[in-house]
């Protein structure tokens, strides 16, 4: 597990719109079947003294973590003010911030980002879907039920394509140690690089699996990095088909140039020694013969 | 959303950025006025929204004298595709240096990275390519909102002292416009000073609400009808129908078309929590592509239920057969009232990506 276990204690900002509300339960439910801490506090400003299925909700972040010593933040806040709340929760001295808003600005995201790591906080996302540990604590909107406990760290810019290959790793009999979703936007937060480190720290972790798509450098450098520090990696890579200069589905996943198409991607990858699957289902063969 | 090479030397000359003299006609008759006003020898360039129209035809040159004729042959014109609706016709520069200029936005290091090169014009791409030290390249923390001044001595180093400023103000505009790149590319040394000969600018497309832009031109009329509903669609050339939820997965559905030697006629992601109304509509947005022989829908129901996929496929009602592959959240529900109403059900996306190529070909 890297990014939290049962001890975080988690905070919502954004607690109480539609998603914020249904996913605390969503969270607390999971917190519950696992003894976890859970998602002790919310945030929306201007509703502070409510609560949310039985959570206090605050007008500040600050206010939140002085009542409540917090180590992590799940961010469904709109995205005109998505950026704000990633900065608000670093300000607070926040650990580990989940931002699971899409269509934030890149420009917001480059400064939220750089403002975060400037005060120590590592940021999950933006457009993501968070991360889950089984058996430990789940941070944002991943589908409990098709996750198993292993030791498999799975990395992913795609949500749903992430629950996919789980779904398939559990079929296999495979579990997984920490799955998490990096987001699809240009700009995000912790990279492959930075989960790829923390799953060499971790003693969970035998091997990752790194799920990639069009757009970008970021699955080469991830790779780089498990081959420096000897963890096993393989790899998938979405967009071989996806036509230049057009944007399938969010903003990251977009061929510039020619530069970061997926074809050449893997062929860098297997050139560097990577094992690349090419399709989703074969990743769990793949994953196994490299344990 | 790209700007054409007009609007973005308008926005580029707002931030003291010199531009060459120039006129935007929109018929062949506006030419010789235009030349009237520019004096002297000049250039016709299409304004078409696509990469390379230099090479494709679409950069004239033209006299006084001609200039109504070379904008008739200019306006007649298809630029890869694209039938020529504005012209933009100017002054033609008298180039003594030519330098390369972009601003763009570096994942890996998170911020804005500023490419300079002392050469420029469409070769900069293969020059760069092999001599790739010829372009100097430079990070901007994203805590800064004016491009230090050792950033521009390291860029600028030999060259007149306009270019320092000009790569100020072009950072501003990047930074001010929401773009996610803006270059100049010739950036042209001529008797007359430093002057942006073309110029790119794209904005953030999650942006141009705020940068009041409320139309966005790169989208087909279909991709404009898709973004309604909230849903992105990409049109490609093939016969198979594609409709998943999440980016990565659609675009893995797809891949494994490709793979199993089929060609996808489209992309939708219906995005995340579709309720049935949602996936009827994109049902029949898919469907609606004459090309469209059969269609595939490949879900997972996290957010999104399965039961309501279900009745959204039935809603829809749509005269192609639709291959179904659901999975998660009420799969139970969904997979009964599809099988109740005689739609084809697989297990995993292998076997309906499978299915649904076979039916095509057949």
């Amino acid at each position: 597990m890297i990014y939290g276990d049962r001890s975080t204690r988690v905070l919502v900002q954004g607690a109480t719109g539609n998603q914020g509300a249904f996913h605390i339960d969503l969270m607390n439910r999971y917190a519950r079947d696992v003894g976890g801490a859970g998602v002790v506090a919310g945030v929306t400003p201007g509703k502070g003294g409510r609560d949310v299925h039985g959570v206090p909700v605050y007008d500040t972040v600050r206010e939140a973590q002085a009542a409540h010593d917090l180590s992590a933040s799940v961010i469904f806040v709109p995205a005109g003010a998505a950026a704000d709340s990633i900065m608000e929760a670093a300000d607070a001295g926040i650990e580990t911030i989940v931002a699971i808003t899409e269509h934030i600005p890149v420009h917001d995201v480059m400064q939220a980002v750089a403002y975060a790591r400037s005060c120590g906080s590592a940021v999950i996302g933006p457009n993501c879907p968070g991360l889950l540990s089984p058996g430990e604590c789940k941070l944002g909107i991943m589908p409990s039920p098709l996750f198993s406990t292993g030791s498999v760290g799975v990395i992913s810019r795609s949500g749903t394509l992430t629950y996919e290959v789980v779904d398939e790793l559990t079929r296999a009999g495979i579990g997984q140690s920490t799955v998490i979703g990096i987001g699809g936007d240009p700009v995000i937060g912790e990279t492959f690089v930075d989960c790829i480190e923390g799953f060499h720290q971790d003693p969970h972790t035998k091997a990752v699996i790194l799920i990639g798509e069009v757009g970008g450098a970021l699955e080469l450098d991830g790779a780089e990095a498990a081959l420096s520090c000897g963890l096993p990696l393989v790899a998938y890579i979405a967009g071989v088909s996806a036509p230049k200069e057009k944007r399938m589905g969010h903003a990251g996943a977009i061929i510039e140039g020619g530069e970061g198409d997926a074809a050449s991607k893997i062929r860098r990858l297997e050139a560097m020694g990577i094992v690349v699957a090419r399709r989703p289902s074969e990743l769990p063969q793949k994953i196994a013969d490299l344990i | 959303m790209k700007l054409r090479e007009y609007e973005a030397k308008k926005v580029f000359s707002g931030y003291g950025i010199a531009v060459p003299e120039s006129v935007l006609i929109r018929s062949p008759g506006e030419a010789l006025d235009a030349c009237s006003r520019i004096h002297g020898d000049v250039v016709l360039k299409a304004q078409v929204d696509v990469g390379g129209r230099g090479l494709a035809g679409g950069i004239l040159m033209a006299t006084e004298s001609d200039a109504a004729s070379v904008a008739d042959e200019l306006f007649r014109k298809e630029i890869k595709g694209l039938s020529v609706q504005e012209v933009l016709v100017e002054q033609r520069l008298e180039i003594e240096k030519e330098y390369f200029l972009s601003i763009a936005i570096d994942r890996s290091r998170r911020s804005p990275v500023i490419l300079f090169a002392e050469a420029g014009g469409v070769e900069i791409e293969s020059t760069a390519g092999e001599s790739p030290d010829i372009v100097r390249r430079a990070y901007v923390s994203p805590h800064f909102k004016e491009v230090p001044g050792f950033i521009l001595r390291y860029l600028t180093k030999g060259c007149e002292k306009e270019v320092a400023s000009v790569i100020s103000g072009l950072y501003r505009a990047f930074l001010e416009k929401d773009a996610l790149l803006a270059e100049i590319n010739p950036l042209v040394i001529t008797p007359q000073g430093v002057l942006a000969a073309d110029a790119k600018l794209i904005i953030d497309d999650n942006a141009l609400n705020r940068q009041g832009i409320c139309e966005n031109r790169d989208l087909t009329e279909r991709e404009a009808e898709a973004e309604t509903h909230g849903f992105s669609y990409v049109e490609l050339d093939g016969s198979i129908g594609v409709i998943g939820n999440g980016a990565g997965l659609t675009m893995a559905t797809l891949d494994l078309i490709a793979h199993h030697q089929g060609r996808a006629a489209n992309f939708l992601d219906v995005g995340g929590g579709a309720g049935s109304e949602r996936v009827m509509h994109a049902v029949r947005l898919v469907a609606s592509v004459p090309s469209v022989q059969v269609i595939v829908v490949n879900l997972l129901g996290g957010i999104t239920r399965c039961d309501e996929v279900a009745r959204g496929i039935i809603d829809a009602g749509v005269s192609q057969q639709v291959i179904v592959r659901l999975a998660g959240t009420n799969e139970a529900e969904g997979r009964a009232l599809l099988e109740g109403a005689g739609y084809r059900m697989l297990d995993t996306m292998e076997e309906a990506v499978a299915s649904a190529v076979q039916e095509a070909s057949s």
